[in-house]
């Protein structure tokens, strides 16, 4: 290990220490952005250290829970990850993790690099740590204040595939156009995964809908059926690409409304039944994901669906919390399409749900709430009991409540998460669920009042 | 008497939650009793004449907008220009509001060349300009406030042939420079707010409502509305705008 490594090193184990100590926050990263800013090679070198490798794991949508439910399968085939686990996905987390794995002598305590990474860090991240293998999930418009336009995106993360040895492997989700086009004429090994089956597929776009046009010619794309925004079976008519052949996917599905859904799994060499206890088509991106990506790194089979089965709530972003004698169900959603994936999954099952929506505009949610008016809250209409707004933009989400016209029920509208959540409680009734949906923000500051009520356990700390 | 709201592109030009401007116009006319329709006119569709009172357009990606360029000057451009000094009204949005304008000129590639509604034209600017927005204007409701948020690098000049929208108090408007945002040409409005403006902004989807019914009718006056919650929605979001520059 170079000395200018093993300095930075050092110095960031420190600075993650003290700030552990004196609770002064940034620890995810901040040790991080030390050790690179003393030593710009640090992650390059560092991850030198990891007998198997590297692995890269983006998209808009899921890549956290992709990430750890990849982690737990690595796990459990002896392929101990080093995993940026706190959702720190740009190259300072991704240093901070390797800071916290390492011991002082630069010794690793995992053989893998397992990174979540950003879309736009994806460039950077490939550059610096030469990943054997790069998944990419899905490209939705996400705040976009941020990242300007997908295209774009696309076209810089393919230039930065490009630069891998031809060795490596790329895993894209066939079902997303403009992912599945950094796919074609790569020189890399290509796997696609999606899902094989339009029982659940719709003939029209979803409004909060991206990818349109063919990224190869610019054409307008036609689509077979539509599965979860712009996801579906699609040909270009102009230049004639089109959704590829999946090497691993899901057919037969079964949605169970909250319980979660079923399908039968497909990949080289098998098949297998699951039942996934976590609900939304999303899951199921996420799992053929994490699948195909452990298939790639030579993971058997029966390890990868033991690992899947184990799948829990707890580490995906659905949470279920007692509280008394009523039940907390939260989903995170933080961008339309997977506003509208939670809308739909909660009006499958029957009755009308109570419902609090958290709506906050801090940095990670995007400043920009426009995009509410990209989601399709007239799903909801005739399917809710009683909607709570709440966050820093209460008053924005209740209006567009008020303007998708979802029918006669009880809207109320309280700033404050921890009264809002009061409010939905009573509103649920005994014995009821409030089915809690935030935006990143407003969902960690739920989480910190769940855990000063003692409902639930603050797991999802940094340690 | 059905009010005709004429949606320009809306597989094309639809970012940033665009939709809910339509969304605002059709409920608001509903809750009213106002029979309302909306039509889509894509590319390479004709404007029916006489036909449409309110044209709405959004913003778009790069390539869209170039697209869009050419079906303007090529098919729609002259009958909408027509159309609105005949009284119709208008809102377009961000890359709308550049092509209604003169011209568009990027800092490379060929200039889009616009269909002039706005005496106005716009130049690539070298830094985004994103953020909440609070302007005073005419429009502005009880406040006289419009808020909302934009996110745009083109930087726009307005000439004599038309009037600024708004004057921005927080956020950058038209160009940085001169403090006007948006612009006012007879029933047609321009405007970097982009999104939901006209959910928590209600005069300004009142003026184009009123606007359209003015067309047919003389001295026709807007029922009001139970506004008490798009008001106080404005009004949190100029606090939030503050705060958050
Ligand atoms: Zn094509």
């Amino acid at each position: 290990m170079r000395f200018a490594t093993r300095t930075a090193l050092l110095l960031g184990k420190t600075i993650g220490t003290a700030s552990r100590a004196f609770k002064f926050g940034g620890g995810s990263t901040l040790p991080g952005r030390v050790a690179r800013r003393l030593d710009p090679a640090f992650v390059s070198d560092m991850v030198k250290e990891l007998p198997l490798g590297c692995v890269l794991i983006t998209g808009t949508n899921g890549k956290t829970t992709t990430s750890a439910l990849l982690a737990s399968i690595l796990d459990r085939a002896g392929m101990t990850p080093v995993h940026n686990r706190t959702g720190a996905n740009l190259m300072a987390g991704i240093a901070s993790a390797l800071i916290r794995e390492a011991d002082s002598g630069g010794t690793l305590a995992g053989r893998l690099g397992l990174f979540e990474v950003d879309e736009a860090a994806l460039p950077d991240a490939i550059a610096e740590t030469a990943p054997r293998l790069v998944l990419v999930n899905n490209l939705f418009r996400d705040q976009l204040d941020r990242y300007g336009e997908l295209d774009t995106l696309a076209a810089k993360m393919k230039k930065a595939i490009v630069t891998l040895d031809p060795s490596r492997t790329v895993a894209l989700n066939a079902d997303d156009p403009l992912v599945a086009s950094i796919g074609s004429g790569l020189e890399q090994k290509v796997l696609y995964y999606g899902i094989d089956d339009q029982k659940y597929a719709s003939d029209t776009m979803q409004h909060a809908a991206d990818s349109k046009h063919c990224a190869a010619c610019g054409g307008r794309l036609d689509y077979d059926y539509y599965l979860f925004g712009h996801l579906g079976r699609y040909r270009c008519p102009d230049c004639g690409a089109s959704r590829p052949e999946t090497d691993v996917a899901a057919t037969h599905i079964e949605m169970l409304g909250m319980e979660g859904t079923r399908c039968t799994l497909r990949f080289p060499g098998g098949t297998c039944d699951l039942t996934i206890p976590v609900p939304g088509l999303y899951n199921v991106y996420n799992i053929l994901a994490a699948m195909t990506a452990s298939l790639a790194l030579g993971v058997e089979p029966d390890e990868v669906l033991g690992a899947v089965e184990d799948f829990t709530a707890a580490f995906g972003r659905v949470e279920r919390v007692q509280a008394g004698n009523r039940d907390i169900m939260m989903i995170l959603a933080k961008n339309p399409a997977g506003f509208n994936e939670v809308i739909r999954t909660l009006t499958f099952a029957p009755g009308k749900k109570t419902v609090m929506l958290a709506l906050n505009d801090n940095i990670a949610d995007g400043r920009d709430v426009s995009w509410i008016w990209d989601v399709d809250f007239e799903m909801f209409r005739g399917r809710l009991a009683d909607v709570v707004c709440s966050g820093v933009r209460a008053f924005d989400m209740a209006l567009r409540i008020k303007y998708a016209g979802v029918g006669e029920m009880s809207l109320a509208t309280e700033p404050d998460l921890a009264k809002a959540l009061d409010a939905g409680l009573i509103a649920a009734g005994r014995a009821g669920t409030l089915y809690v949906v935030p935006t990143y923000t407003a969902m960690l500051d739920l989480r910190k009042t769940m855990v000063e009520r003692g409902l639930v356990t603050p797991y999802w700390e940094d340690n | 008497m059905t009010v005709r709201i004429g949606w320009l592109y809306p597989d094309l030009m639809n970012i940033y939650g665009d939709r809910g401007n339509i969304m605002t116009l059709v409920q608001r006319c509903k809750w009213r009793g106002i029979p309302v329709q909306v039509d889509e006119l894509a590319l390479g569709a004709r404007l029916p004449e006489g036909l449409i009172d309110i044209f709405f357009m959004g913003g778009g990606q790069d390539r869209e907008q170039k697209i869009v360029c050419r079906d303007l000057l090529e098919v729609k451009g002259p009958a909408l220009k027509r159309e609105i000094d005949r009284g119709a009204a208008a809102l377009v949005v961000c890359g709308g509001y550049q092509l209604f304008g003169k011209y568009y000129r990027p800092f490379e590639g060929e200039e889009l060349t616009g269909i002039e509604v706005f005496d106005a034209y716009t130049v690539a600017g070298n830094k985004r300009c994103i953020g909440n927005v609070v302007a005073t204007s005419a429009l502005g409701g009880p406040s006289g406030t419009i808020v909302g948020f934009e996110n745009h690098s083109g930087k726009t000049y307005l000439g004599d042939g038309c009037t600024p929208l708004a004057m921005v108090s927080v956020g950058f408007g038209n160009n940085s420079e001169d403090g006007t945002e948006g612009a006012i040409y007879r029933g047609a409005i321009g405007t970097y707010l982009h999104g939901s403006l006209l959910p928590k902004n209600p005069g300004v989807a009142d003026f184009l409502i009123e606007k359209a019914l003015a067309r047919r009718e003389e001295g026709v006056r807007l029922d009001p509305l139970d506004d008490a919650l798009e008001l106080k929605a404005h009004d949190s979001a100029v606090v939030r705008a503050r705060k958050t520059h």
